[in-house]
């Protein structure tokens, strides 16, 4: 009895102890990373088991293809379409950075992707289902190899004729269709089974981690925030992918911003932008992120009881539910921006003012809502009845100046336009669709809600339910 | 659970009680109430003791109608809870509304543009008083005009008191329909304002209630129903409606029938031909001419007669409409 009691004063002694010396330490698990070895079969001098390099070096490709998509001159460039393939499908070595770079004091460490991690490709790790928001029944690859293609023949990117804007379509469909995808469809789940990827076995021979530590670093690469989220707020998070404060970035304090864990990259940037309007999105998925990498890294190397798992894919709930309310949020701002954009352009339209300039911000907005919703169908969970709406109300294209958008895609794979939606119309599918992800989604951060003021006024006038005579 | 339906009809009705966009809201009740002393007092010249008897007269709020009225206020209160969300909502209309006037312009008009903030929001607050009002009237004249809405408005007009409370003297089909035309002005009204001027239309409030709205109740709505006749000049009563004409509304007498289907304005009433000026003293018999119900306070008369009443109609319009058909497979 003396014992048992004597036993947890001890424990809380040390622990106190513990705390008040290395108060640092236990501080940690706000950080990601340096999660120790617990890899038994491993036998190296590495310390830290955390590993997603080749997470980020995707990002860096992505990056950069979506600098180089925007590169064209308005005729066809098989050099130019060369090079976007080297970063979309090869693995060759040698590839520069095009994007993150070093801007003013804004230093990047890398310059070279090979320095991030070897031999990594995009195309390996694209969503291999059908594309049901794009035109001409195409799997992922295919649709990014048709955007390089038409992008690399382009006028910076832009085609006045359809209104597509080729690196923004690429950019948003390309932050679904490998990351959120990869993370959501494959690290989180399949590889989240008790019998796939175990605990208690190397990811593979002779890693230093086990399977459960990798996959659950690869997703949490994919995301694309930096280490020290936590640490930051909504607006230095975002400010960092802008390449904006060093300091902010520069977690280390080592005079350059490390792409491996100080960069803010893809849809974790769209979190902290949609958190700056008052939501957490950043904060709970990165927080769930480390908890899910504590409990696994206090698993110290032995197989998850069914009890450590149950709690593991809470945190991938938190994770998969809030990712996904961060994409929709995106959809949901660029859905006003259009709506915006329509307005000005019928005005213009209406005054025989010029409407290029208009018309190029409009295509850039929609390739961008495009992207994002096309995005959301590659988590592997089907939308149902939302998506066949989703895509119904956006179609293949925005409307044009004079109605009509692109209906498909011909034998030689040029652009059929059709139809006779008119801007007005289109105006109004960018409210329902507003509406449609507002309340599919359940979303917070709600930017540039169209008919949001119009809902707060109709609020302002009471109930309009009356029992009462005259 | 009777308990707890008790206890959620009470919450139900203080809800109301302190919420100052419903007309028996307590500080109107209280506005009304020093009104109706001013009035007794100034213009009466009673005696601060005599008018307390007069607004509190026990034969007024004691009276079988009055408590008719009271049970139909918690009934409703009641039903209105399970029916509201199945009538027409104000949102449904104005995302029709907002999404048609995109298709009937070609884009806004630029004019619009520039014009200060404040009248914009002075606009839409007057506006939806003036739809709403006008609505009203419409609506009020046809319950009396249409053989079909009268067997339910009947229920209302057969209180022979009045008293503040008697507002929730009303048949729920009654209620539905005040419900729809409410739903109809403002989501209408929103929707346009909204779709001009985007998000400087606001509602000019006091108190969380339209200007309008909140000055009428205060200025002594709730003695419409009420034993004070106030009587305003004769030339405002082209305009706003006094209580004493409300209570004309209510009057039995021939020449009254048919007269001052308005709420706040009365000038609807002198533009359409009803209106009927209030004189001052004069003495009044309310509730039903002509076609009275039997028991007019009782439960069954309130709700299921008026009822059986439309069925009754309903069924003799279709027979009168099947005549001719059966005249000719006859002959
Ligand atoms: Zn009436």
């Amino acid at each position: 009895m003396d014992i048992v009691i004597k036993r947890p004063k001890t424990t809380l002694a040390a622990l106190i102890a513990s705390s008040l010396v290395f108060g640092c330490v236990f501080a940690k698990p706000d950080m990601y990373g340096n999660f120790p070895v617990t890899e038994k079969s491993y036998s190296g001098k590495k310390k830290d088991s955390t590993s997603y390099t080749g997470q980020v070096a995707r990002h860096v490709l992505h990056n950069s293809l979506k600098k180089l998509a925007g590169k064209g001159n308005g005729n066809p460039n098989p050099e130019l379409k060369a090079t976007m393939m080297s970063y979309y499908s090869s693995k060759d070595a040698g590839r520069k950075i095009i994007d993150p770079t070093s801007k003013g004091e804004f230093k990047v460490k890398q310059t070279m992707v090979d320095e991030i991690s070897k031999g990594k490709n995009l195309k390996g790790k694209t969503y291999k289902g059908l594309v049901n928001g794009f035109p001409g029944q195409m799997s992922g690859p295919e649709v990014f190899e048709f955007l390089i293609d038409k992008a690399s023949s382009s006028n910076k990117g832009f085609d006045p004729v359809t209104g597509y804007n080729y690196p923004q379509l690429i950019s948003k469909f390309m932050m679904g269709a490998v990351f959120y995808s990869q993370a959501v469809d494959n690290y989180l789940d399949e590889k989240m089974g008790a019998d796939n990827k175990p605990n208690n076995k190397p990811y593979k021979k002779g890693a230093h981690y086990t399977g459960k530590e990798h996959s659950w670093d690869e997703a949490f690469g994919y995301f694309g925030a930096p280490a020290h989220a936590m640490a930051l707020n909504a607006k230095q998070a975002y400010g960092i992918a802008k390449r904006k404060d060093v300091k902010v970035a520069d977690a280390n304090g080592d005079g350059v911003v490390d792409l491996k864990t100080e960069m803010t990259f893809a849809h974790a940037y769209y979190a902290a932008d949609s958190d700056k309007a008052g939501t957490k999105y950043m904060h709970t998925i990165v927080d769930a992120f480390i908890k899910g990498r504590q409990l696994i890294r206090d698993a110290d190397g032995a197989a998850l009881t069914d009890q450590q798992r149950a709690q593991l894919m809470s945190y991938v709930k938190v994770i998969k539910t809030n990712w996904e309310k961060v994409i929709a949020e995106a959809a949901f701002k660029y859905a006003g921006s259009c709506y915006k954009d329509l307005e000005k352009l019928r005005t213009i339209v209406e005054s025989n003012g010029n409407a290029s300039k208009a018309f190029a911000a409009y295509g850039k907005h929609w390739g961008e809502l495009k992207g994002f919703l096309m995005a959301l169908e590659t988590s592997g969970r089907s939308l149902g009845e939302a998506g066949v709406r989703m895509n119904r109300l956006v179609g293949y294209g925005p409307v044009l100046l004079g109605g009509g958008q692109v209906t498909g895609i011909d034998s030689e794979g040029n652009f059929l336009i059709g139809g006779n939606r008119s801007m007005g119309e289109y105006q109004v599918h960018m409210v329902k669709l507003q509406k449609l992800l507002g309340d599919t989604f359940k979303l917070k951060a709600r930017k540039i809600d169209v008919t949001g003021e119009m809902d707060d006024l109709l609020k302002s006038l009471g109930s309009s339910r009356a029992a009462e005579n005259d | 659970m009777p308990e707890n339906a008790i206890q959620l009809l009470l919450n139900e009705w203080l809800l109301d009680v302190f919420n100052p966009q419903k007309r028996i809201f307590w500080g109107y009740l209280l506005s009304s109430l020093f009104i109706a002393i001013l009035w007794l007092r100034l213009i009466n010249k009673i005696n601060f003791q005599s008018s307390f008897i007069q607004i509190f007269n026990r034969n007024v709020w004691g009276s079988a109608s009055a408590f008719a009225d009271y049970k139909v206020m918690f009934i409703n209160a009641f039903l209105m809870t399970i029916l509201s969300p199945r009538i027409l909502a104000k949102a449904t209309v104005a995302y029709i509304v907002f999404y048609s006037l995109h298709l009937l312009f070609e884009s806004k008009p630029s004019i619009l543009m520039g014009i200060p903030q404040w009248t914009i929001a002075l606009s839409f607050t007057l506006f939806l008083f003036i739809l709403d009002d006008f609505a009203r009237y419409w609506l009020h004249r046809w319950l009396h005009a249409v053989p079909l809405l009268w067997s339910f408005h009947k229920v209302h007009h057969s209180a022979s008191t009045l008293n503040p409370f008697t507002v929730f003297r009303t048949h729920p089909a009654e209620a539905i329909l005040f419900s729809v035309r409410s739903a109809l002005v403002q989501g209408i009204s929103t929707a346009v304002f909204f779709f001009f001027f985007g998000n400087q239309v606001t509602l000019m409030m006091v108190l969380g209630a339209s200007i309008f709205t909140f000055a009428f109740n205060l200025l002594g709505s709730n003695l419409r129903h009420s034993p004070v006749s106030i009587c305003y000049w004769h030339p405002i009563e082209l305009i706003l409606m006094s209580p004493a004409q409300h209570h004309i509304h209510h009057s039995t007498a021939e020449k009254h029938i048919d007269k001052n289907f308005g709420v706040a304005l009365s000038v609807w009433d002198w533009i359409f031909g009803t209106l009927c000026h209030s004189k001052v003293g004069e003495q009044l018999n309310f509730g039903l001419s002509g076609t009275k119900l039997i028991n007019p306070n009782t439960l069954k008369s309130l709700y299921l007669d008026p009822i059986q009443e439309a069925g009754n109609l309903l069924l003799n319009f279709a027979h009168q409409l099947s005549l001719p058909f059966q005249r000719e497979n006859s002959a």
